[in-house]
């Protein structure tokens, strides 16, 4: 018995600066950081230009919450085109390069506009691998 | 247990990167953000472990590469698992395809995210929950824990596989390419067998083998290149770079790291969103664009805008500025990044293997 509460004392005998309180954190940070996570519900232009043999759509324009991640402009496109799972469907910006679907549609647009719009071309095949 | 090792090790003496005069110091930086590992304890998770494993055994550490990837790993795990942990009946029901990470803390792990940027993510994150020590969460292993079924497709968005994986790579790649030149060019004039060595490269973990190929797209950052700061602003200068004058001496010049559109770069903020935006190289007034400049202007709450020094008096010729409260640091490769390190300089050196920087801000404690 008295063995482990030794251990034990042992244990917790850290330097000060090993242990420190978690109210060190600063407030402010914490509370920058909590501002910083609010959504941006902005909308931004978003112009769906077809490649190659895919359908062409009536409506090409929309306008599409920022702070949405690509794979929700993926998600919307295939179901705008009728799209079952499994079906391929290539999404690229500016007929460059596909974005890493966690990106956000605020980001692409901020760096990648055209025109005030965010070009994104879609195949029915790899174009730009 | 070597057998295990997946870290190739490459020292050549000489094969150095030759490659239009990349200058010591470019290399030195480039040399050490690759050969930069973290340390992994991957776990299996006990109420998935199959019948008649050997539970003693279900954890395993590795030192693995910043620049690689999780699905780069799996071969790895996946072999010590069926030799030593797993029976056979098990190994042979076992389907590597819905394998998937979770950190300790229950955030899934993407797999298109480069193993570094996963650690220091996590590392500050670490930091700022509640009851968490500094102490107790830098340079331990990072916990991960491995499902072997139901991933959760929608949140991954992206199959384990090397392929997909490699596919991401290459969009990240052609992403930055485009950020810096306005096309993707020179990812695109590459020969297939170069843009396959640069994942060959990852793969293997070969420094050579990838920057033989990285240095034909990666911006230069030979000594002249940089711009003597701070000077008088030219009156032709833009926000897309110096002005053509400048690129008299040469291709050199032409891909320098100042003479880039702009430099792909992210912030990472913990469990928070992730920022992007134009960072061009040079700002207006003809002055490099520092790190501290970048970070005040996109994350001001975290890095207030320094006021600026009282004028110089004959008792003070050199006045500094005062110092503000540090609410917020910068880690970049894992490394503390200095405020005043030019973003350019950071995009050519220490950007990861797809060509982005990738800034992580982790909260100081008082």
């Amino acid at each position: 018995m008295s063995e482990t509460a030794n251990s034990e004392a042992t244990a917790r005998a850290l330097p000060s600066w090993a242990a420190p309180e978690s109210s060190d954190i600063n407030d402010e940070a914490l509370k920058a950081l909590e501002t910083y996570k609010k959504r941006d519900p902005s909308k931004v232009v978003v112009r769906f230009k077809a490649v190659g043999n895919a359908p062409i759509m009536k409506q090409n324009f929309y306008k599409i919450t920022a702070s949405n991640r690509f794979q929700a402009v993926i998600q919307f496109l295939r179901k705008e085109l009728g799209w079952k799972a499994g079906d391929p469907l290539f999404t690229y910006i500016n007929l460059a390069f596909s974005p890493a679907p966690d990106d956000t549609v605020s980001n692409l647009f901020k760096s990648f506009c055209t025109d005030g719009h965010l070009i994104v071309n879609y195949s029915t095949t790899a174009a730009w691998g | 247990m070597s057998n295990y090792g997946t870290t190739t090790r490459h020292h050549p003496a000489a094969a150095a990167v030759k490659d239009r005069g990349t200058d010591y110091h470019t290399t030195l930086f480039r040399r050490l953000s690759w050969e930069g590992t973290v340390p992994l304890e991957i776990r299996v998770d006990p109420n998935e472990l199959p019948a008649n494993s050997d539970r003693g055994l279900e954890c395993y550490f590795i030192q693995a590469p910043r620049v690689s990837y999780l699905p780069l790993l799996m071969p790895e795990i996946r072999r010590f698992l069926m030799d030593v942990v797993f029976d056979e009946a098990a190994a042979k029901v076992l389907k590597e395809e819905e394998w998937w990470f979770e950190c300790d803390d229950g955030t899934l792990l993407k797999w298109h995210w480069p193993i570094g940027l996963i650690y220091d993510n996590h590392s500050i994150l670490a930091t700022i929950r509640p009851g968490s020590s500094a102490a107790s969460t830098m340079a331990t292993p990072l916990r991960l824990i491995l499902h072997l079924a139901s991933p959760p497709t929608d949140k991954l968005l992206l199959s384990p596989s090397a392929e997909s994986c490699k596919q991401a790579f290459m969009g990240q790649l052609k992403e930055a390419d485009f950020i810096r030149w306005g096309n993707t060019k020179r990812i695109t004039g590459l020969r297939k067998v170069d843009q396959d060595g640069l994942w060959e490269g990852i793969k293997e973990h070969n420094f050579d083998d990838y920057w033989r190929v990285a240095a034909k797209v990666t911006p230069t950052t030979s000594p002249g290149n940089r711009p003597h700061s701070p000077g008088p602003p030219p009156s032709s200068v833009s926000m897309h770079g110096r002005p053509p004058s400048a690129d008299a001496a040469g291709p050199t010049e032409r891909d320098g790291a100042y003479n880039v559109r702009s430099v792909p770069v992210r912030i990472y903020l913990p469990d928070g969103p992730v920022i992007q935006d134009l960072v061009p190289p040079i700002l207006e007034d003809g002055t490099p664009h520092t790190l501290s400049h970048f970070l005040s202007t996109h994350v001001p709450l975290l890095f207030p805008p320094r006021p600026p020094a009282p004028p110089p008096s004959r008792s003070n010729p050199r006045p500094q500025a005062p110092s503000v409260a540090e609410l917020a640091y910068a880690l970049v490769q894992g490394v503390l990044t200095p405020p005043d390190s030019e973003m350019a300089w950071l995009g050519a050196c220490l950007a990861g293997a797809d060509g982005w920087l990738n800034v992580c801000v982790g909260i100081s404690r008082k």
